[in-house]
């Protein structure tokens, strides 16, 4: 049993949710799932999911189903929606494959990509400004910054998850904000969309301090509807929120948060090392494991349970742990521990009025949980230098033996990065280590273009690509950086500009859910003019023009004489008379002298 | 100023240079040739050419700002109200099916003499109008009474019917208004029937002080909106009440929530009790406002930290909240009470489920369990029988059940009617919709009027900020909508007066915030100093200079040709 195949059995457990036929018209579910991962590190994935009749969504009776949330995809025609707000990096070398397959989570920043029901585009566009909009107030971000730069309409990386009647009149939209900064004014709503509202249950364990203090988390919102075959159509909405936590650097306490080298005699060294000595040191890390518990980790402990979540039979042991069942776990009591067969996962049915902890002692345990490899490794880096080109690096790593990898790759460029496509090149390094250049085409079997539009739309490219198994592809192409307007910087022009990650679809297993990879978000640095500029022109050029124009005048206008005219002239001009009348003063005061002599 | 040339030398080199040359200085350059002078005459000409007919159109094209142009005395009329004077003339049918028509007719005619003296705000009268018409008088129900408003023809809506019926067995005579239609039933003794030699009948004194009494309200409002809130009487407790109702709008959104501290309830009977309990009343509604409902569920909802908590009272054996702390009893901060999207405000009716460790909650001053939040909306505190709880100690029920609701929806209908300013008499709901239709259709037409003003005083007031066509074409849509609303009220027809008035207050207040008026671009002068002058500085001055010195040229040339010719 490993992660991915805990991960289908919770998919198996959605989609048995999905086909069973549904008894009541709103229910609610939810979920935390923990597992230690290496390097001291903690994943803990809460699921939180709620249903309503489509009926009583359409007459805006809302129980489960969050009023504000509801009312807004309403009014902007949403179908389908998922939001994603995202922070720092899932470490897939030594964390494995992503939690949910990576369907749970989005790029760095704020994702966001909905089916809006639309007669035409450019309705479907304002109602998705309507959407963004709204959906900004509602969450306290940028996403009204969402413009149609950074909108695009996928093509064959996203598929609608919900079940949708019509189908035809649903335009799917995309949009990014790679530089959106996810704090604790986002999670403050996203908590008031619970029914339990961060005060019972998993949710209760929420602290913004320690979420925003995670290595990577990412939140996520999903409303779809689902019609079973055999009944009414229920709106579900489904939020998560995946963390990776540093037990180390979370144990420290808010107090006294800096941290403190730890003491030489507890060090764990390397000692096969050439450089080991009394003063050199290549730390370990603990073969015991790290001791942690829930309040120390998260600062809290877990206020019961939701009660709206009770009545489900699945959901009652709302807790899961997965760790080696030859571990010693302590949990609070009122709580009933259950271990299951697969030997690594136990779930523990709390009770409803205490609060619930659960500790776990260093301990030296022989097995380990499982992690998977990925099904993929990406990597997307810009390289070049100058303030004019620059070119795109995309490394997919396949670590298969056997299996070739089939996948999408989905790139939406800002408008300023202008990509030339034809430059776009492979290598490809077979299991003998050997990088050969191939021509592109051999590896793309697919290609969805939509060119930028200087200040109207960004680039879209989807490319459909295969690696072959045991081998690393480096996808590169050129790219040109545009040169804005003034007005177009922001404030920090010189930290360079957010570009979009890109967006992987794993193709392989037709039927099961897809696997999503997303790369790091890149930072693009353009040529930034001297911001005092305009006054500068302005003087310079009126300075310009006006030498020029008073030559040329003066040219064409005045007379030209010998010096000596000159002087005559000069004595009939105004500037003589004075001069004349100054040395008319001069000449009298020196009468005077010569007088007083 | 003349010669380059002369510039170079130093004042002193040149004041000595004059002294030692000054016997030589008689060599003057020759006269400048005429094509010379001819050729600079019309180098500088050419240049002011280019700078009057390219330069100056081209500045004064690029930096004016397009003011459209607006009534400004219309509007300001409009606003001071000169140019209308509301009256509110309603009519009223009487039926009197047993009489003779001279001895109805004479009725009638007393009665309205009656009424003329008892009225003392000349604005809004009653016009009497006999029908013998028995159907007229016995079939309209209310709804056709309250949309008649909409579909009214030329003729003025009728406000009421009063039907006079002879009774036995009474000694004097007895009024009844039916609390669903728009009739008022008069029974008086047959002793008392009106006799055409009578000159003041007791039964048209008694009619009259009836309608008197049934309309002193809405007179009263009408003449504190018309007066701007200073005169007429009971002004305080008028003013009062147009303060807690809601700014007037096409679409009001209702939204009740229930909200509880705990767990439990997590669920109600709402579809069932809105569609039961306040659908007729929306439906009634429907000529002057239309309605959207949406209901959530809210737990864990607690009080914010800043709010006093509530106090045990032994005698009430209840937990109280003080009246005054009542400002602070929604969470604003943590409930989440956002306005529904669209245009139209928000009304929200929260039904509030305390805690069971604090239930029953009632206000300790007068033991009431609801209170109205002026503009914004209405709370009701909802007390269920506690369950046991297996584990002991008491729970909420977990679902409330349509006939709980309903002491609570029918505070909410209350509420919701002051809420939207419905006059508190006469008992009859119809008469109640009809008099607000005439109060807000006054109160559109007075604040549409003084938007105008507004506007007025602004635009001339601020001549920096363009005005835009919309905005022109928005001032005249809405003053025609204004002498339209005008006109119907004159013509006694309410319900086109304020469908108009409606129009006219919406179109008033587009223009007043359109968007490129209120964004007015700011240049300081010293922006505009700076930019212009580093240009205009060396290019303007010998510009100017030779323009002066050709004008002294010209016109010294002028006089001496005159001077030789005379």
């Amino acid at each position: 049993m490993t992660i991915s195949s805990l991960i289908s059995l919770l998919l198996a457990l959605i989609v048995t949710l999905r086909s069973s036929p549904v008894s009541a018209s709103s229910d609610y579910h939810e979920q935390l799932i923990l597992q230690p991962l290496p390097q001291s590190s903690l994943l803990a994935s809460f699921n939180f999911r709620g249903n309503t009749s489509q009926q009583s969504f359409d007459n805006q009776h809302f129980q489960y189903f969050p009023r504000a949330l509801g009312q807004i995809l309403q009014h902007a025609h949403t179908k389908e929606l998922h939001l994603r707000f995202t922070t720092g990096r899932w470490d897939a070398e030594s964390w494995g494959p992503r939690p949910w397959n990576g369907s749970k989570e989005g790029g760095t920043g704020v994702e966001l990509w909905a089916w809006i029901d639309a007669a035409d585009d450019k309705e479907a566009f304002a109602k998705w400004i309507t959407l963004t909009q709204s959906l900004s107030g509602l969450f306290c971000a940028s996403l009204n910054f969402v413009d149609s730069t950074r909108t695009t309409r996928p093509v064959v990386s996203f598929e609608p998850t919900g079940d949708h009647p019509a189908v035809d009149s649903l335009h799917l939209l995309h949009g990014t904000l790679p530089g959106e900064v996810v704090c604790t004014e986002n999670l403050t709503p996203f908590l008031k969309l619970l029914p339990c509202k961060g005060k019972a249950g998993i949710s209760s364990l929420f602290d913004g301090h320690k979420l925003f203090d995670a290595a990577w988390q990412s939140m996520s919102v999903d409303m779809r509807p689902i019609c079973p075959s055999d009944g009414e159509c229920i709106i579900q909405i489904e939020q998560t929120v995946d963390m990776v936590l540093d037990i180390e650097r979370s144990k420290r306490s808010r107090s006294n948060p800096i941290p403190r080298p730890v003491p030489n005699e507890q060090l764990l060294c390397d000692t096969s090392k050439p450089y080991n000595s009394h003063d050199t040191c290549y730390p370990l890390e603990k073969a015991s494991g790290n001791a942690w518990s829930l309040q120390e980790v998260f600062g809290r402990t877990l206020n019961g349970v939701c009660p709206l979540a009770e009545s489900d039979g699945s959901s009652d042991q709302s807790v899961c742990l997965r760790v080696p069942h030859e571990r010693q776990v302590f949990h609070s009591e009122g709580a009933v521990e259950h271990k299951k067969a697969d030997g690594f996962t136990r779930c523990f049915a709390l009770s409803s009025s205490q609060p619930f902890d659960l500790s776990i002692p260093e301990q030296a345990v022989q097995t380990e949980v499982p992690l998977d490899e990925p099904v993929l490794h990406a990597e997307r880096t810009i390289v070049g230098h100058g303030q004019e080109r620059g070119g795109m690096r995309i490394i997919f790593g396949n670590p298969s033996k056997t299996t070739d990898v089939d996948f999408i790759l989905f790139e939406s460029l800002p408008w300023f990065l202008r990509p030339y496509i034809h430059t776009l090149q492979a290598i490809i390094t077979g299991p003998d280590g050997v990088p050969r250049e191939v021509p592109a085409s051999e590896l793309v079997t697919g290609t969805f273009y939509r060119p930028a539009i200087d200040r109207e739309r960004g680039t879209q490219l989807e490319l459909a690509l295969s690696v072959p198994a045991a081998s690393t592809v480096t996808l590169t192409y050129d790219f040109e950086k545009a040169i804005l307007r003034y007005t177009e910087y922001p404030p920090d022009a010189n930290r360079g500009f957010n570009v979009a990650p890109a967006v992987i679809r794993i193709l392989n297993a037709p039927d099961s859910a897809p696997i999503y990879i997303r790369s790091t978000s890149l930072l693009l640095p353009l040529p930034t003019p001297d911001f005092s500029m305009p006054y500068n022109v302005i003087i310079l050029t009126s300075t310009v023009i006006a030498l020029a124009f008073g030559t040329v005048f003066n040219i064409l206008v005045r007379r030209v004489v010998s010096v000596d005219e000159a002087a005559a002239l000069g004595a009939q001009g105004l500037k003589g008379r004075i001069l004349g009348k100054l040395v008319a003063i001069r000449d009298r005061l020196k009468k005077k002298e010569t007088k007083v002599d | 100023m003349t010669s380059k040339t002369g510039d170079h030398e130093s004042p002193h080199a040149s004041a000595t240079l004059t002294a030692d040359t000054k016997p030589r200085a008689q060599r003057v350059p020759p006269p400048e040739t005429p094509e010379a002078i001819q050729a600079r005459f019309r180098v500088i000409a050419a240049f002011w050419a280019v700078i009057i007919f390219l330069g100056f159109p081209i500045w004064w094209k690029t930096t004016s700002i397009y003011r459209a142009h607006l009534p400004i005395q219309d509007m300001a009329d409009w606003a001071d109200g000169k140019t209308c004077r509301p009256v509110f003339p309603l009519e009223i049918h009487v039926a009197a099916p047993t009489m003779q028509l001279p001895e109805s007719q004479h009725l009638v005619r007393t009665t309205q003499h009656a009424l003329d003296d008892l009225n003392e705000f000349a604005a809004h009268h009653l016009r009497l109008k006999l029908t013998n018409d028995t159907e007229a008088s016995t079939a309209p129900s209310g709804d056709d009474n309250a949309t008649a408003g909409i579909t009214a023809d030329d003729g003025p809506d009728t406000a009421l019917t009063v039907r006079v019926v002879p009774q036995e067995g009474l000694a004097t005579p007895r009024s009844e208004l039916r609390a669903d239609t728009t009739q008022l039933d008069i029974f008086y003794p047959p002793s008392q029937a009106p006799v055409p030699s009578s000159s003041n009948p007791p039964l048209s004194v008694f009619i009259a002080e009836e309608l008197q009494r049934l309309y002193s309200e809405e007179k009263a409002t009408i003449a504190h909106i018309l007066s701007g809130g200073t005169a007429g009487r009971d002004s305080e407790t008028i003013s009062r009440r147009l303060r807690r109702s809601m700014k007037y709008a096409d679409t009001y959104h209702l939204s009740f929530s229930l909200f509880t501290p705990g767990s439990a309830p997590s669920s109600w009977h709402i579809e069932a009790a809105v569609q039961e309990y306040l659908s007729p009343l929306l439906h009634a509604f429907a000529p002057i406002s239309n309605f959207t409902i949406d209901t959530q569920v809210q737990l864990y909802a607690r009080f914010s930290p800043m709010t006093p908590a509530p106090v045990y009272d032994e005698a009430e054996s209840a937990w109280t909240l003080k009246k005054e702390d009542l400002s602070a009893f929604i969470n604003a901060a943590e409930w989440p009470l956002n306005p529904s999207i669209g245009s139209g405000p928000t009304l929200n009716f929260i039904l509030y489920v305390p805690d069971p460790s604090q239930s029953p909650m009632i206000v300790k001053e007068n033991r009431a369990s609801s209170w109205i939040v002026p503009q914004w909306g209405g709370v009701f505190l909802l007390n269920p029988p506690l369950a046991q709880a297996s584990k002991g100690g008491q729970t909420n029920p977990a679902h409330i059940t349509q006939e709980s609701l309903r002491p609570a929806f029918m505070t909410f209908s209350h509420q919701l009617l002051t809420l939207l300013g419905t006059p508190t008499t006469p008992a009859s709901l119809p008469l109640r919709l009809q008099s607000l239709i005439r109060v807000r259709a006054a109160t559109l037409l007075l604040s549409a009027s003084s938007t105008m003003g507004s506007l007025a005083r602004l635009t001339e007031s601020l001549p920096s900020i363009p005005i835009p066509a919309t905005v022109a074409s928005s001032v005249s849509t809405t003053l025609s909508h204004l002498s339209s609303t005008c006109s119907h009220l004159r013509g006694g027809r309410f319900g086109a007066a304020l469908a108009s008035a409606r129009i006219a207050e919406s179109e008033a207040e587009r223009s007043f915030f359109e968007k490129s008026m209120v964004g007015q671009v700011y240049f300081p002068d010293e922006h505009k100093v700076a930019v212009y002058l580093p240009l205009l500085g060396p290019i303007g001055v010998p510009l100017l200079v030779s323009l002066m010195k050709e004008l002294k040229r010209l016109v010294a040339g002028w006089k001496a040709r005159r001077r030789s010719t005379a």
